[in-house]
């Protein structure tokens, strides 16, 4: 449920943001999370969802507007540098190492902590995920698309940020898998970490999150409580596509 | 079979291994084929002839040969010298003209053209400044030592190859056990994503072209010890550099090394029948060859 | 204008001219379908060797000649180098991008070891001499004879400048400009995109041998040394200076950089003393080598004007020809 007394956790205003100057994909969105809130972006295909959070995370040329981690503006932040401003980021596709093995993967991300603290780190997310603790010295393209995921929220979260994003984790996933993951992910929320979750499955996602917003044509066009959303019959309608509900969970 | 072409092609093959090496973390790492990769090698070569005959003029004592070896203590300091010029000359090159084409978010090939247009002035420079006349570090001659089974090497081919074999460890040491070492593969892996985790990609690209650089002067001091120092040295090694980086499997530096050997063993027992003015077809036959049979190299995987 | 200016003029223009020829052959291959051929000097050096080989009256303790007609000669040398491409294309295109190159590179190497050694074909470091020139008849005339080889090149430039405007507007210039600026498109085509830029490349490689042949009948000798790999950069430099994708950039680049070539040449030879002017050269390269490197940083669309379709066309280029190579 929405928390709004909490101090803000991430935030946009009027981000103008695309690959080309004068085609914009994201057209001036204002966003707000809060320290702790779990918030679902969801929309149509092509409504920017995407490329709103990557220009978040560096990835997309923002042309205007700001984003800000807490108090700090990290607009333009280069992409390196913001997850020791606290902010983590798991790409859609590709978003792990192939080549390199589970363990490298981790000890890649906790590069930038304390000498000191790496070991533990790593040895606590084998903790949380004890599938990836079996053969760490495993290649990570080896593994299957779940565990996949897995170890990618897993290496986002070695260095403890404060914000997660999250591009469509159950992209390409089996129902069964993306239950787990987003199961996961609302254990990952309740140990304190903020997450935003970009989202196709609409059901899935609205299940665990406190709140959602809709982004239309890179407007941000809706938002309230996920239970609420969940049965707008309008909303549904006009910004998920009916029929594309019920559907969604089999992606 | 002469067994002397085989301590020849060995002698050939760990110098072009250390030059494939850097040809093989550019082309993963900086996503391109550097043609001017030879330049780095002739640029190595000449730094050190420069700076041993520097040394040499101020301190004649250095010049005395160091026991079983052709040349004296200059050479090495002057390596070290080299190794750390020609590195700083890779990131010049970089910096004026690489870095500035990738903000531009210039094609691979773009990169590509530049790169040939840097080794004509790179070596056109060499020319300009030590004329095409080759040069020797040393006149010292060698006595090549019986090592049993009919093969003979000079102390200086013993020593090269005891080099190239220990920096082949080193480099896959770094590449495979150290955090610098994984962030250059994770950069040559996906280098968006090794942003997003947190990895410095413009220190991996200096640690690359560093590296590469150091390698690239090694093996040009390797050839001009063991041949000579000529402006055009690293364009005639430029194709066997290409084919060892291909075969070895692009992005694998023990690959690079292993198909270096091959390269130079091939091009020695091959010269033998064809004659020695053919040596440089070799190279190109095995890279027609790799691209044939098997364009992943040997320990490359399909894309 | 005294006759013997006149003469050098139809002199440098009929060299210029060779020069375009190989613009224009790498213009198809780079210009309209972005594959990136560093052996340039291989290609043209096989057509000049076939040409000569095909004309030239028999001789002894060589291979050859077979003493056709010239216009069998610039054909077979035609033939010749588009086979070559094909082939050496046929191997990498379907490959990375970089491969090509470094295959067309070693391609410039083989041949010029070729040329070097095979003796009993090419004369070896000597070369071969006596290639027929046309208009023989009209040597005791160097007015005649320079103004008739230069209508003769002028004749072919604009012939294959016609051939290639007409093939790139035919539904063949369509489908590869298509694969070019449509990454999706030619991905759609599959195979056959593979098989289109194949015969793109033969196409360029066809006309690069067939400015070899030219050249080589117009000097009328021909030796190993005039393949080097500076004739590939030189062409290179030609076809950036003019603006790639342009037919006419190609040939005003050929004519412009050939100018600035030949002038800095007498600019060496007239400032430097006799030994140091293999050093002076020497410098002459580093000043162009800066100066394309230069213009891909600075004016990647050429120096030139441009139609405004070849200027849109680079623009997509980055998307098509490779994968952009993005800073982080």
């Amino acid at each position: 449920m929405s928390v709004p007394e909490r101090p803000i956790a991430l935030s946009t205003h009027a981000l103008v943001a695309g690959y080309e100057r004068d085609l914009p994909i994201v057209r001036g969105v204002d966003f707000v999370i809060r320290r702790g809130e779990l918030v679902v972006v969801l929309g149509p295909n092509g409504a920017g969802k995407s490329t709103f959070v990557k220009a978040i995370a560096g990835l997309v040329p923002v042309h205007s507007g700001t984003a800000s981690l807490g108090a700090a503006d990290i607009t333009s932040v280069p992409a390196h540098e913001k997850i020791q401003h606290g902010l983590a980021f798991v790409p859609q596709t590709e978003n792990i190492f192939a080549t390199l093995s589970i363990h490298e993967n981790l000890l890649l991300a906790a590069n930038i902590l304390p000498k000191d603290r790496r070991q533990d780190r790593i040895a606590a997310l084998y903790g949380m995920f004890p599938d990836l603790a079996v053969r760490p010295s495993l290649r990570a393209g080896q593994l299957s698309g779940g565990q996949r995921q897995m170890l990618a929220v897993a290496r986002a979260l070695v260095v403890e940020p404060s914000v997660l994003i999250l591009d469509e984790p159950s992209a390409g996933l089996s129902p069964k898998i993306v239950a787990e993951v987003f199961s996961t992910l609302k254990a990952i929320n309740e140990t304190g970490v903020t997450i935003v979750l970009v989202e196709q499955n609409v059901k899935a996602a609205l299940a665990i999150a406190d709140r959602a917003v809709i982004l239309v044509e890179g407007l941000l066009r809706h938002e309230g409580p996920a239970a609420t959303l969940a049965d707008d019959p309008i909303v549904a309608e006009l910004y998920l596509g009916a029929r594309h509900v019920p559907k969604a969970a089999g992606r | 079979m002469n067994p002397q072409a085989l301590m020849d092609g060995l002698v050939t093959g760990s110098m072009i291994g250390l030059g494939a090496i850097g040809v093989t973390l550019t082309y993963s790492i900086l996503r391109f084929a550097n043609f001017a990769h030879g330049e780095f090698l002739a640029w190595g070569a000449y730094i050190a002839l420069a700076a041993s005959g520097a040394l040499g003029w101020l301190a004649p004592s250095l010049l005395a040969p160091i026991g079983p070896f052709s040349f004296g203590w200059s050479l090495p300091i002057a390596a070290i010298a080299a190794i750390a010029l020609t590195g700083g000359l890779a990131l010049l090159v970089d910096a004026m003209l690489f870095g500035r084409l990738r903000a531009q978010r210039s094609t691979v090939i773009i990169l590509v053209m530049a790169s040939f247009g840097a080794a004509l002035t790179l070596r056109s420079l060499l020319e300009f400044i030590f004329t095409a006349k080759p040069a020797y570090y040393t006149k010292a001659l060698q006595i090549a030592l019986p090592l049993g089974g009919g093969l003979r090497a000079t102390p200086d081919q013993l020593l090269s190859l005891g080099l190239a074999a220990i920096l082949v460890v080193a480099i896959h040491l770094l590449l495979t056990r150290t955090a610098i070492g994984r962030s250059m593969r994770a950069v040559s892996e996906n280098r968006q994503l090794a942003g997003v985790v947190g990895v410095d990609v413009r220190k991996v690209i200096r640690t690359v072209w560093l590296l590469g650089a150091g390698l690239a002067a090694v093996a040009g001091i390797m050839a001009g010890l063991l041949v000579q120092v000529r402006p055009y040295m690293g364009l005639d090694l430029l194709l066997p550099l290409f084919a060892a980086a291909i075969l070895g499997g692009i992005g694998s530096v023990p690959g690079a090394m292993l198909a270096g050997l091959i390269v130079g063993l091939a091009e020695a027992f091959a010269v033998q029948f064809v004659g020695a003015e053919w040596r440089a077809a070799i190279a190109f036959v095995i890279l027609v060859a790799v691209l044939l049979f098997r364009p992943q190299g040997i320990f490359g995987r399909p894309e | 204008m005294s006759i013997e200016l006149v003469a050098y003029g139809a002199f440098f223009l009929t060299m210029a001219l060779t020069y375009a020829i190989m613009c224009l052959g790498l213009n198809v291959q780079w210009g309209q379908t972005g594959l990136f051929n560093v052996g340039i000097a291989g290609f043209v050096a096989i057509g000049a060797y076939v040409s000569a080989l095909l004309t030239t009256p028999d001789a002894a303790g060589r291979f050859g000649g077979f003493g056709l007609p010239i216009v069998a000669g610039w054909l077979g040398a035609a033939l010749a180098a588009g086979l070559v491409a094909f082939l050496i294309g046929a191997l990498t295109i379907r490959l990375r991008a970089d491969y090509l190159a470094i295959a067309t590179f070693g391609v410039a190497v083989a041949v010029q070891l070729c040329a070097l050694n095979l003796e009993l074909v090419t004369g070896g470091p000597f070369g071969i001499g006596f290639v027929p020139r046309p208009f023989a008849s009209l040597a005791g005339d160097p007015l005649a004879f320079s103004l008739a080889n230069l209508g003769v090149l002028v004749l072919v430039v604009l012939a294959l400048y016609l051939a290639l405007e007409r093939l790139l507007r035919s539904p063949w210039g369509r489908v590869l400009r298509a694969i070019r600026e449509d990454e999706t498109a030619a991905l759609a085509l599959g195979k056959s995109a593979t098989r289109f830029r194949l015969q793109a490349f033969a196409i360029g490689g066809a006309i690069m041998g067939l400015a070899g042949a030219a050249q080589a009948h117009f000097i009328g000798f021909i030796a190993p040394d005039n393949y080097m790999p500076m004739l590939t950069f030189q062409v290179w430099a030609m076809l950036i200076v003019g603006g790639s994708g342009n037919n006419r950039g190609a040939i005003l680049g050929a004519i412009l950089v050939w100018g600035i070539w030949a002038g800095s040449a007498g600019a060496i030879a007239s400032l430097f003393p006799p030994g140091e002017q293999a050093r002076a050269a020497s410098l002459q390269i580093v000043m162009i080598g800066v100066g394309l490197c230069a213009i891909l940083l600075l004016r990647p669309r050429g120096i030139l004007g441009e139609v405004k379709t070849v200027s849109r066309h680079i623009g997509r280029l980055a998307r098509s020809a490779g994968k952009p190579v993005s800073e982080p």
